[in-house]
């Protein structure tokens, strides 16, 4: 493939900065970038003259996620198949990166969101700064957290990852620490330093890559109404069953204590897709018990019965309402939470019935961390 | 280290529709129990080599391992978990209810049975003995904890013989009272879990006199703490003290000094005082009226298997696991280490206790679904199958576990590894509920009393899979083969053959006592054979676990879960042949046979050996519930240290810093309990935001941050930030 300006390098001895480069879609990932994306990856990990990968977005995004707009233009003209190529490659690269023997930095300047989420939180080191904004906004959109979320959600602290994961909740750096989806927080301005420095360094030894980021972090505050001080009353009422016992024990919390970040979590449940809903909670659910590669698979499962439409067209929906006609009004159907059946929620999460489709193959890997693995 | 899923082969078959199978329908409630214990503090999770692994602190000391027991139900009935735990009806509502008691005891056997205690026990007491006055007074405050129930059966005097308890209870028709009181010393209540610290109510099983007769047991409702967890006027209670495992349970001991109670209290499903103090019953046989009376806790006997089998499934998936990543001696100078499971000898103390442990578990699922769909009629075959599978199961986790400890070698010694933990916490397992050798003789008395039955009324024997008496004895062939071995027919005829001489020899003994003693009890008669009685009781079972296996297979479509079925079912029968003298001793294998059945359990195990890996992927135990030998140990080890002086370092930090400001030293413990170790201190330390730039900052300069994972990493960055300056 010919090389695309979307994706620039910066080479520096023995360090690879990787540039998303598509600064008037917030970087937001196009199939050609993934492919590229892949392609450097697999290419770095063989060269030994590659010793560190820093990953960054020009302009004020670091990545605001797939380009689903451009997957749902590719599935209209008639062939879903598209779709799942795209996100076979980008769960591929998930993976990639999940189990990548090198170190790999992402500086995480401005919107982190879904795909963009994908392509840094599985990496070794997630830098994230002042103007960070993290979210997985799929619900809102008739999709659920892909890109191995069900896997790193799951692992946030109590049932913060069903929050975040349901509710799209934005996440800003210094909430991104304390859960746990960042390892580091610069402050902004020392950014660059940071990265001159690790070039400088030149060195992929994990320790040194380490202490160097922590010469330049800090350690921020949280905001005075962070909803990471809400930690009990999400456990209290995410960690529910199910989706309808959510709403309703956040319910009972509203008729205690009525504040807005309760009106909004509620708020946000209710103009989610009940089907995304169901799909998403039991994926976290799921997800919490298995290793990333199963995350990954059981995900691309997910996202081609998406693709295919054929129990649900909510995504195409979604896109339609908040991409294309932006009249922020989907209708979704099924409209209600108890109009989804367990039996329908099922259908996402078997293989499809389609003679030419088949499971993710996850790329082999020689470097198999233990977390990476599980054994259900 | 290298993970076995990088060096042993892909799972030749489904490994998810294994584990559907064995565990049953109940799975995906399981992994949402497992989901909310991984998710609270209040269940210790800690980073070994990258991986959070939960599991209770048992540095802690026996008043502390109580409390965080009481504070974990709390968690889990705080967010929802026994919402309408007497509402859900009907089967799925029994398996519902059985899947939360097992899911926890994977976690602790202490909050298994402390749960179990509440509501199997003192919850099934009030469903099951009760009626709609009962039902409708403690339903509601037994789901939300209000009422903290236990269960007083057991006496000193008196544990197995339930019928031979010493409290008495007399009624008072002028105050419509019954009087509750412990006669004598042996007679006080013992080892009721529950009773040492929390429980408000209990039941409490005693003889029941009326107008000077005795009725026999009956159970009544008895309050013995205030709300305020005052122990109630004449009521003395005291603890069991330390045990060598359980400590979660706070076991005591109850005297009742003619405690009154109203005469509502009187659990009343089979038998009533009236207000003027006439005893009132349907069943006039009081036999039959104690047996109608127990039979729905037989529910206790079924979670008890079920829990041994989750037991055993994470010390062999821990053990199976070490020994696919744990190398040992050359077979040729310089070259690698061999790995464990490549030693055949290895396979043999694993691998047969693995297919056995499959087998078991099925039988343990069919136990639970004939419990869950009994009937009048159906209840003599769930008592004895109970009886027979809670002695079997429970034995063989104990036996499998002390294999597995031996297997991990000195790591099995560590309590983090739970392995040789698990022993000394699951051992009392052998004994409440009826101990084992009493309900292995109860079996034979149940098949002989069949037996006999039928033969007075001339009919063919039915009922408990004896059928295959009515028919000619099988036979088997002279010369076995390796094929012969594998066969579903002669698997199934050996194992009939030797319940069915069994089962004559114990008829033509008994009556042979009988001949020769005359008027000589009964009782007299079964505790001299009783020798024969356990064979019997053995091969009931066994034949019963077999047939409970061929019936899951049969529902199995042919293919590679069929072909792997079918292996472990020829290790499975292979190895009770092996293992069993009753096959030699009665003559039902021939010493020949016997040498080709002992030629095939190396076959076996090496035909298993490339199936080792995905088997104990399929027994539905999380990652989190297993051991960090089982996962990468050498990272395991590596960081542990780091912490340590990591914190260390810290902890004197804090100390000066406290001094400096002429702040108090003393700790702030409410942010971390259930925390164990070093970690608690880390925690504890990153609380105190004085301290945490200092802490940070040393560390970097130290170097000692730098020995964390990223994930290690995460975790304690996620902790310091959890808890902001204020």
């Amino acid at each position: 493939m010919a090389p695309t300006n979307q994706v620039l390098v910066k080479e520096s001895s023995n360090v690879r900065t990787i540039v998303l480069n598509r600064p008037k879609q917030l970087n937001a990932l196009s199939g050609e970038m993934v492919s590229r994306l892949l392609e450097l990856f697999l290419a770095y990990e063989e060269d030994p003259n590659v010793e560190l990968i820093i990953m960054k977005g020009e302009g004020r995004a670091f990545c605001a996620g797939g380009d689903v707009a451009a997957v749902v233009n590719d599935i209209n003209k008639g062939n879903w198949k598209l779709g799942a190529d795209f996100f076979s490659k980008e769960f591929s690269l998930n993976y990639l990166m999940a189990t990548y023997t090198k170190p790999q930095v992402s500086l995480l300047r401005g919107i982190v969101m879904g795909g963009g989420a994908g392509a840094s939180i599985h990496g070794r080191f997630q830098v994230a700064t002042d103007n960070s904004v993290f979210a997985m906004p799929e619900t809102a959109l008739g999709l659920f957290p892909d890109v191995g979320a069900s896997y790193y959600l799951s692992r946030t602290p109590g049932f913060f990852g069903e929050y975040v994961g349901l509710t799209g909740a934005r996440l800003d750096g210094a909430e991104m620490l304390a859960c746990g989806l960042a390892t580091h927080f610069v402050p902004l301005e020392k950014l660059p330093l940071l990265e001159d420095a690790l070039c400088k360094a030149n060195t992929g030894d994990p320790n040194i890559v380490n202490n160097m980021i922590n010469e330049y972090s800090s350690t921020p505050k949280l905001k005075e109404k962070s909803q990471y001080f809400r930690l009990k009353t999400i456990e209290r009422c995410f960690s529910r069953r199910t989706v309808e016992d959510i709403i309703s024990a956040l319910e009972k919390e509203a008729d205690k204590n009525m504040d807005d970040w309760i009106a909004w979590t509620i708020e946000s449940l209710k103009k989610a897709s009940p089907t995304s809903l169901k799909i998403s909670l039991r994926s976290i659910r799921e997800g919490r018990l298995q290793g990333v590669g199963q995350c990954l698979i059981r995900e691309y499962r997910m996202v081609c019965t998406v693709m295919q439409g054929k129990f649900s067209r909510d995504f195409f929906e979604g896109c339609r309402a908040l991409l294309l006609d932006k009249d922020k009004n989907p209708k979704w159907e099924p409209s209600k939470l108890e109009f989804v059946s367990d039996s329908m929620v099922d259908r996402y999460f078997a293989a499809l019935e389609d003679k030419d489709w088949e499971d993710l193959k996850l790329p082999a890997r020689s470097n198999l961390p233990s977390f990476a693995i599980s054994k259900l | 280290y290298q993970p076995p899923e990088l060096t042993e082969p892909a799972p030749y078959f489904d490994t998810l529709l294994l584990r559907e199978l064995i565990d049953g329908p109940m799975f995906k409630n399981n992994d949402y129990l497992f989901s909310l214990m991984k998710q609270s503090t209040l269940f210790c999770p800690r980073n070994r080599g990258g991986k959070v692994f939960v599991g209770p602190d048992y540095n802690q000391s026996m008043e502390e391992q109580r409390e965080m027991t009481m504070k974990r139900i709390e968690y889990l009935r705080d967010v929802g978990v026994f919402d309408g735990w007497f509402g859900k009806e009907g089967f799925m509502g029994d398996l519902w209810r059985f899947s939360v008691a097992e899911s926890v005891s994977v976690f602790d056997h202490s909050l298994g049975i402390k749960l179990g205690v509440h509501f199997f026990l003192w919850g099934g007491a009030i469903r099951f003995m009760g009626t709609k006055r009962h039902h409708d007074k403690w339903y509601k405050p037994t789901e939300t904890y209000e009422v903290k129930g236990c269960f007083a059966m057991t006496e000193l005097g008196h544990g197995s013989n339930v019928r031979g308890i010493e409290t008495v209870t007399r009624y008072d028709a002028s105050t419509q009272e019954f009087v509750i009181l412990t006669p004598c010393e042996s007679a006080q209540k013992y080892w009721i879990g529950g009773a040492a610290n929390h429980a408000t109510h209990t039941i409490v099983f005693s003889q029941l006199e009326i107008n000077g007769v005795n009725q026999g047991v009956h159970a009544f409702v008895a309050q013995i703490r205030d709300e305020n967890g005052n122990i109630c006027p004449n009521v003395r209670i005291a603890d069991c003290g330390h045990k060598i495992g359980l400590n979660g349970v706070d076991n005591g001991r109850i005297w009742f000094d003619n405690l009154r109670i109203p005469r509502e209290n009187l659990l009343n499903s089979v038998a009533d005082v009236s207000p003027d103090g006439q005893y009132l019953t349907a069943i006039k046989d009081p036999d039959q009226r104690f047996a109608a009376f127990l039979a729905p806790l037989t529910s206790g006997r079924v979670t008890i298997a079920a829990s041994a089998m989750n037991t055993t499934k994470i010390g062999l998936a821990t053990a199976i696991r070490y020994s696919l990543s744990r190398r040992a001696f050359s077979m040729v100078p310089n070259e690698p280490e061999v790995l464990l499971l490549d030693y055949p000898s290895h396979q043999r103390r694993l691998l047969p206790l693995l297919a056995k442990t499959y087998a078991l578990s099925f039988a343990s699922n069919y136990l639970k679904m004939i419990y869950v769909k009994r009937t009048p009629e159906s209840t003599k075959t769930v008592h004895v199958v109970s009886s027979a599978l809670k002695a079997v199961l429970t034995w063989h986790c104990m036996r499998t576990l002390q294999e597995c400890r031996e297997a991990c070698g000195g790591q099995g010694i560590k309590t983090e590894n739970h392995v040789g933990h698990l022993k000394s916490e699951y051992d009392v397992q052998l004994t409440f509920e009826g101990d084992n050798n009493v309900l292995m003789q109860q079996i034979s008395k149940a098949l002989l009393a069949e037996f006999l039955t039928a033969k007075k009324r001339n009919k063919p024997i039915k009922g408990l899979g004896l059928e295959h008496l009515n028919k000619p004895a099988p036979v088997i062939p002279s010369q076995l083969t390796s094929s012969t071995l594998r066969t579903t027919q002669f698997q199934t005829d050996i194992f009939c053959l030797r319940e069915r001489d069994l089962l004559h020899r114990f008829v033509t003994e008994v009556s042979q006592h009988q001949a020769a003693q005359g008027v000589k009890s009964k009782e007299h008669i079964f505790s001299v054979t009783y020798q024969i009685a356990e064979d019997l009781g053995r091969a009931f079972s066994d034949r019963l676990i077999l047939q409970t296996y061929l019936d899951v297979e049969a529902t199995v479509p042919a293919g590679p879960l069929k072909d792997i079925l079918g292996l472990m079912r020829a290790m499975y029968t292979t190895i009770v042949m092996e293992e069993d003298a009753s096959f030699l001793r009665y003559g039902h294998l021939s010493t020949d046979n016997a040498a080709v059945v002992r030629k095939e359990v190396p076959k076996l195990c090496s035909e298993l050996r490339p199936h080792a890996l995905a088997l104990v992927s399929s027994l539905g135990i999380p990652d989190a519930f297993l051991a960090p030998i089982a996962f990468n140990w050498v990272e395991a080890n590596a960081t542990f240290f780091g912490v340590i002086i990591w914190v260390m370092v810290a902890l004197l930090f804090y100390r000066e810093s406290c001094k400096r400001v002429g702040a108090s030293i003393e700790l702030d413990t409410s942010s971390f309990e259930g925390q164990e170790g070093p970690e608690s201190l880390a925690t504890l330390l990153v609380t105190r935001s004085s301290c945490l730039w200092l802490l940070t900052s040393l560390a970097n300069e130290l170097e000692l941050l730098s020995s964390l994972t990223p994930a290690r990493l995460r975790a304690e960055r996620a902790r310091i930030a959890c808890n902001p300056t204020s």
